[in-house]
């Protein structure tokens, strides 16, 4: 890995010449809410952001996805989409953002490739940034996970006073570098301490912690203990913690329509919602609050470890921060740890 | 301040009823100013009660979401009351279903607090930022005491309230079977002020106004879910023959589904405010709904949830009402 390091003052015109290749989609404040948008001038981007409300898994796997389009009647055909092709940029990123990406790798490219994530996956680079201070719901670090990793972006800036150290992970990475190459100048031992103790502030800062030793096991155990009832009797039923969760996947598939015309579209589902299970006969083997609250437990920490070897949480605490009724999947997850 | 100590006394009570299944309250969530609604069944749960300004959630939406699954066999039908604690914008909630013929008084028993406002988490958490330890909070006539390990901070009630407090009119519960403290007095009156200037904007930039908060929204429903009052048994937005409203998330179905929910709840609201409070894009619904709010005060004098012998503003004629703005 190589480490290099750009002036603070120099980010703008950095970006400026990516954008002349890239659409470059980063953090923007809008009326305090912070979202990833794609962005046409550099000054559109907040960098004093703690996370994203909605994740950026927004970017590769969109709300809503055009499929295909097509013409009914006499006349009918399917006309092909072909919106995958632009170079993208994610500016901004986090590390278990990034994390969730390599996680979602595993869907999406397994038995069957999905054409949708993976050909965005493969056109986009991500341009990470460390956390300097955590939000108050992170627990990263106990996800094998670290506010300041760049284990799964192509390049990461980790923010060391006047400037930014630049860690390239990836021949992705080192080639976009070297396209603005007189921007970077090579770290020095001084610019790799500092990055060091950058680490271990932000780290130190993280005070949640969530324990997975055995998870999967024991949630084998559990799967009709009374715990679920019990957690699900609060629960609203609302979509804010997987519409919110960077690494939850699931989707519907409408045909949307007029008299001639229509397109098929996959828009993002939750597990939380009766209908994300709801037979066309009528019957829903997931009936009540409680199936549901256990079916995002399960998937995340019992099915998801047992699929790909890796928990489908990155740490993030969206979930806990925005939950409106303050179900928080640490406390649940020590509370199915303590079941007897 | 609440006498905690009484509530903790008719909450037992309440529970050791040999007709009553659990009594919904709060107590303290898992970090920071969170609480969390909590399900009594027992009285040994009774200490884990609390009730503080920052007990903001209306808990009426838990009888309306309460599910009927399909009864076993040789199991007896579940004819127990729930127990549940209200504040007075809460308590016009259960007033309002009952007037719709949704809740009936006999299911329930409610413990009243007259309320003197609550704490907005959104202010509270900018004042204190970044809080994973609990805190104590209680209230004195004009200031919120926040009680930390190492400090005691007294802060004016007027820098922390909801703002939609401030403007109550119905701080004591309408209908209560035991009400805890005094009620209290109060001569607060709606001024509608947001919404008279609001208003007086162009079209095109209350327009835009609107579509820049539209745009945000992620369609996950939680303003419907967190809602007394929204408790269709399926939903418009869910319907699928005829689809009312497409899934595709684009400003056009955005804003469909938003004035959609808000026009629901016209003459029903009752401005507990908390479909804004769960929003995670901040869009400000309250204002929505205060509008219609204002409408229907203006145009048949009405206001919801108050007497549940009333009938429901839109189930009933009279001959005078306002037609003006038929077109």
């Amino acid at each position: 890995m190589d480490n290099l390091v750009l002036p603070k003052n120099r980010l703008k015109h950095f970006i400026d010449k990516i954008k002349e290749d890239y659409s470059i989609f980063a953090p923007v404040n809008i009326d305090n809410i912070i979202l990833y948008r794609q962005i046409k001038n550099f000054s559109e981007i907040d960098l004093n952001f703690l996370n994203s409300k909605v994740p950026p898994k927004s970017i590769l796997f969109k709300q809503t996805e055009t499929m295909f389009k097509f013409k009914l009647g006499a006349k009918a055909k399917v006309e092909s989409i072909d919106s995958q092709n632009s170079k993208n940029i994610i500016f901004g990123i986090r590390p278990c953002d990034a994390k969730s990406f390599s996680i979602l790798d595993n869907v999406f490219s397994d038995e069957y490739i999905d054409p949708y994530f993976v050909k965005k996956r493969e056109n986009t680079i991500l341009i990470g940034l460390s956390c300097i201070k955590p939000d108050v719901n992170c627990f990263c670090t106990s996800m094998n996970g670290s506010p300041t990793s760049a284990d799964d972006v192509d390049i990461l800036l980790t923010d060391i006073g006047d400037k930014y150290f630049v860690e390239i992970n990836s021949k992705k990475g080192s080639d976009l570098v070297k396209t603005v190459k007189g921007e970077f100048s090579n770290a020095t031992v001084s610019d790799k301490k500092k990055k060091q103790e950058v680490e271990k502030k932000s780290k130190d800062a993280i005070t949640r912690n969530m324990k997975t030793e055995n998870i999967v096991n024991k949630l084998d155990e559990i799967f009709d203990h009374e715990l679920w009832k019990k957690t699900s009797l609060k629960c609203l039923g609302c979509g804010i913690c997987t519409f919110e969760c960077p690494t939850c996947h699931c989707f519907d598939i409408q045909d949307e329509t007029t008299l001639r015309d229509g397109a098929r579209v996959r828009i993002w589902d939750t597990c939380m919602n009766p209908e994300y299970t709801l037979h066309a006969s009528g019957h829903n083997p997931r009936p009540s609050r409680e199936n549901r609250i256990r079916n995002r437990i399960y998937h995340k920490f019992n099915y998801y470890p047992k699929n790909y070897n890796v928990i489908a949480c990155v740490g993030c605490g969206r979930c806990i921060n925005d939950c409106p009724v303050n179900i928080d999947i640490i406390d649940v997850i020590d509370q199915a740890r303590e079941v007897k | 301040m609440v006498d905690q100590k009484k509530l903790r006394e008719e909450a037992k009570k309440i529970i050791e009823r040999e007709d009553v299944k659990y009594l919904i309250g709060w107590e303290k969530g898992t970090y920071g100013f969170q609480m969390t609604p909590l399900f009594l069944t027992s009285s040994d749960d009774v200490n884990r009660l609390v009730f503080n300004p920052l007990c903001i959630h209306n808990l009426v939406v838990f009888p309306m979401l309460e599910e009927k699954l399909p009864l076993g066999k040789d199991k007896p039908e579940d004819n127990k009351k729930i127990g549940i604690i209200v504040k007075g914008c809460d308590s016009r909630a259960i007033v309002q279903i009952m007037q719709e013929k949704g809740l009936k008084k006999d299911n329930l028993v409610i413990i009243g607090i007259p309320c003197n406002g609550v704490i907005d988490p959104k202010k509270i958490s900018k004042r204190f930022p970044q809080k994973t330890k609990t805190f104590d909070v209680e209230e004195d006539d004009n200031n919120f005491i926040i009680k930390t390990d190492e400090k005691t901070y007294k802060i004016p009630k007027d820098e922390l309230v909801l703002d939609k407090c401030k403007t109550c009119e119905f701080p004591n519960p309408v209908i209560y079977d035991v009400l805890i403290g005094k009620e209290i007095k109060t001569s607060a009156k709606s001024d509608y002020k947001e919404i008279t200037s609001f208003e007086k904007k162009r079209l095109e930039e209350k327009w835009k106004y609107w579509e820049r908060q539209f745009e945000k929204c992620i369609r996950c429903y939680a303003c419907r879910d967190v809602c007394p009052l929204c408790y269709c048994k399926e939903c418009m937005v869910d319907q699928l023959k005829p689809q009312w409203v497409r899934r595709s998330v684009n400003i056009s179905e955005n804003t469909a589904w938003n004035i959609m929910r808000a026009l629901h709840l016209a003459g029903r609201c009752v401005d507990c405010g908390e479909c804004e409070r769960v929003c995670p894009v901040g869009i400000p619904l309250t204002k929505l709904n205060k509008k219609l709010e204002k409408d229907v005060l203006e145009l048949f004098n009405y206001k919801p949830g108050i007497n549940a012998e009333n009938k429901p503003l839109l189930s009933i004629f009279k001959p005078d009402d306002a037609e003006d703005f038929i077109l």
